[in-house]
């Protein structure tokens, strides 16, 4: 009876009550659309800068994250690869690391030599897509390594060049071989084009006397919210193994601490639209109150109680606030979902992404979060803010309300 | 009383022209000096047994050495069969590494000046900047203490300001007769990285010479390297092809 009141009331000012529910709709839009793209944003940067090298997850020895040293070997390799395959993970790849000398000629310059697995190793990281002359390491390679464009410049090689590559061995031996550059890769962050070689992973066991031992498993794939969600799992599985499993943000805290940043600063924005939307709302929906007072006095007079109207008015504000937010969720998730076909590209912004491992366009992700929580917000702080017109309801004289203006 | 501080000041300055290495002896830097010249000499060759006690075991590595002066050494492995031939060639403020089996002598980057020399606590720097102890560091007698027998001054070195040094001081002990006999590396906070300490000081071509030194890093308790100086002579007449490229890739 009073939900059938409240709504053909808010209809009685068809035009304030349009104009009220643009300006939720609106709101609610916007707050749907820009968290959808900022945590796609997020997402994006994830998958990019972890994809490319690191992985979304590691299974790592003991202590290894402080100092990676090629004699820190990890326990048991091959279970902890079926291991992350169980617990839900695409793909996982075996490394091993170690600094070595890269020389050609009478130039050298140290850099990171890692042993990878050229089948595997593809499905975890996307260094591979990044080649640019030449190609990534492929099965059946023996002495091949690839490099980054900064290092075979500074070197002054050519694709198919001879390098020479001195590194200490896990038995403190040296670990010389001569491997033909293969493929040069061109990631953007020059300091892992500069820094970071790579051959096959059977060569470099042979040569630094590693057996068959690796250091690191790094976790990847197609899904990263799966490796997100299995991390528990794996943790179990490491410890069981006596190693540990190093989820995203500790491979890369500075990643995590840049988006806690990012989405702090946006979260005050959004907080200072929502009040003031609210405050707008409020205000005019108070003025109605003001306004109809002398139908409230009608009404008492009538023998409706004051609680009845109260909760009445409180009633068609959570109405209006209840289909403005839901006409801009609706709207708000459309244009969402139409522009997460389609990618945003920012012009002039490349290297600034490319710094963070996105190239390209930009895709919002909508989720069940980033629909409702900002227009459910606005629609609690309405509610709850209601109460001040319901209040001075309460505190009418039916007498009196009559003779108001 | 004057009369008394007078003849004091005059037995002071006949001591110091009389004694002059009694007085030189109190320099801290002038020590350092002298113990790095008795170490080095102007030139030596030695063969030393380096053991390396590591996290995967222990290892055990023959060489024979040559210097000139401070700025050329020659440092060639000699055993076993499957370290031989590795030779380390220092040559002014350059360093060469030679590998048999590539054949093929690589000049070191800076950057892996700091990586460990042939898997042992030392690092290329640790072979090519000993005489910069002396010159880029400023010297403080601490103190001076005895011990069986002999004088020991204990002297704390810090780098000279814009010296680009890893250390942020070394703590060094000396004898009187110029033996290096213990050396601490303190990092940029203060605390203790590694000492290098001499195990065994015997006399070897005719000097006082630690025999026997041990390297060991404060993070890797347990681990260390022993360099144990098997035979050496001093001041001799090295060839001047020693401390080339073509002898780092030919031995003559």
């Amino acid at each position: 009876m009073l939900a059938a009141l409240a709504w053909r009331n808010i209809w009685r000012q068809p035009v304030r009550s349009i104009l009220s529910l643009i300006g939720l709709a609106f709101s609610s839009l916007l707050l749907v659309f820009m968290l959808s793209f900022q945590f796609g944003i997020y997402d994006t940067m994830k998958v990019g800068a972890l994809g490319l090298l690191d992985g979304f997850g590691q299974f790592q020895p003991v202590g290894y994250d402080d100092d990676p040293d090629i004699s820190r070997l990890l326990p048991n390799w091959q279970t902890l690869v079926a291991a992350a395959e169980l617990g839900g993970v695409d793909a996982a790849t075996p490394r091993a690391s170690s600094f070595a000398i890269m020389a050609s000629g009478d130039t050298s310059f140290g850099a990171a030599i890692m042993g990878v697995d050229p089948v595997t190793e593809p499905k975890v990281s996307t260094l591979a897509s990044t080649i640019i002359e030449g190609r990534y390491l492929q099965e059946g390679d023996e002495a091949a390594i690839v490099m980054g464009e900064g290092l075979v410049r500074n070197l002054g090689l050519t694709l198919g060049d001879n390098v020479t590559m001195l590194g200490t061995g896990n038995d403190g031996a040296v670990a010389a071989d001569v491997l033909e550059l293969v493929g040069i890769f061109s990631t953007g962050i020059s300091g892992l084009d500069r820094q970071i070689t790579q051959m096959p992973l059977a060569r470099f066991q042979d040569i630094f006397n590693l057996g068959d031992n690796v250091n690191v498993i790094a976790l990847g794939g197609a899904d990263f919210n799966a490796a997100l969600h299995a991390a528990p799992v794996l943790t179990h599985m490491a410890e069981a193994e006596g190693a540990v499993y190093l989820r995203w943000d500790e491979l890369q805290p500075e990643l995590k601490q840049m988006i806690t940043l990012d989405l702090s600063t946006a979260m005050l924005s959004y907080g200072v639209m929502i009040i003031v939307v609210v405050f707008i709302l409020l205000n005019t929906l108070y003025m109605s109150v003001l306004e109809r007072t002398r139908e409230f006095g009608g009404l008492m007079a009538l023998g409706m109680r004051p609680t009845q109207i109260g909760a009445m008015v409180w009633l068609e504000l959570i109405f209006l606030s209840l289909l403005g937010a839901g006409i801009g969720i609706a709207l708000g998730a459309g244009i969402t979902l139409w522009v997460e076909s389609v990618g945003i590209q920012f012009p002039g912004m490349d290297d600034v992404f490319r710094q963070w491992g996105i190239s390209g366009r930009v895709y919002p992700d909508l989720s069940l979060l980033t629909a409702l929580a900002g227009p459910s917000v606005i629609v609690i702080s309405i509610i709850i803010l209601g109460l001040i017109p319901y209040r001075r309801i309460l505190g009418l004289e039916p007498v009196e309300a009559m003779g108001a203006a | 009383m004057p009369e008394v501080t007078r003849r004091h000041l005059l037995m002071i300055s006949a001591a110091a022209v009389f004694l002059p290495s009694a007085a030189m002896a109190q320099d801290p830097q002038a020590i350092l000096q002298a113990a790095f010249d008795n170490w080095r000499a102007t030139s030596s060759h030695a063969v030393a047994e380096m053991t390396i006690r590591g996290s995967s075991g222990t290892r055990s590595l023959t060489m024979e050495s040559w210097t000139e002066g401070s700025d050329n050494a020659l440092v060639r492995f000699i055993a076993p069969a499957r370290d031989a031939g590795n030779a380390t060639l220092q040559s002014g403020r350059r360093t060469y590494v030679f590998n048999p089996k590539l054949n093929q002598v690589i000049q070191l980057p800076a950057s892996a000046m700091s990586q460990s020399w042939m898997g042992s606590d030392f690092s290329y720097s640790d072979l090519t900047k000993t005489e910069q102890l002396v010159d880029d560091y400023d010297h403080t007698l601490l103190e001076t203490r005895s011990q069986s027998g002999h004088t020991v001054y204990v002297i704390e070195s810090i780098p000279k300001r814009g010296e680009p040094i890893v250390w942020g001081k070394q703590i060094v002990h000396v004898r009187d007769d110029y033996v290096l006999l213990r050396q601490e590396f303190y990092d940029q906070s203060g605390n203790l990285v590694r000492t290098m300490v001499a195990d065994r000081v015997t006399t070897l071509g005719g000097r006082p010479y630690p025999s026997e030194l041990t390297m060991s890093s404060v993070a890797t308790p347990g681990q260390y390297t022993k360099i144990k100086t098997l035979s050496a002579e001093f001041d001799i007449d090295n060839p001047d092809y020693l401390f080339t490229r073509s002898n780092l890739q030919n031995p003559r």
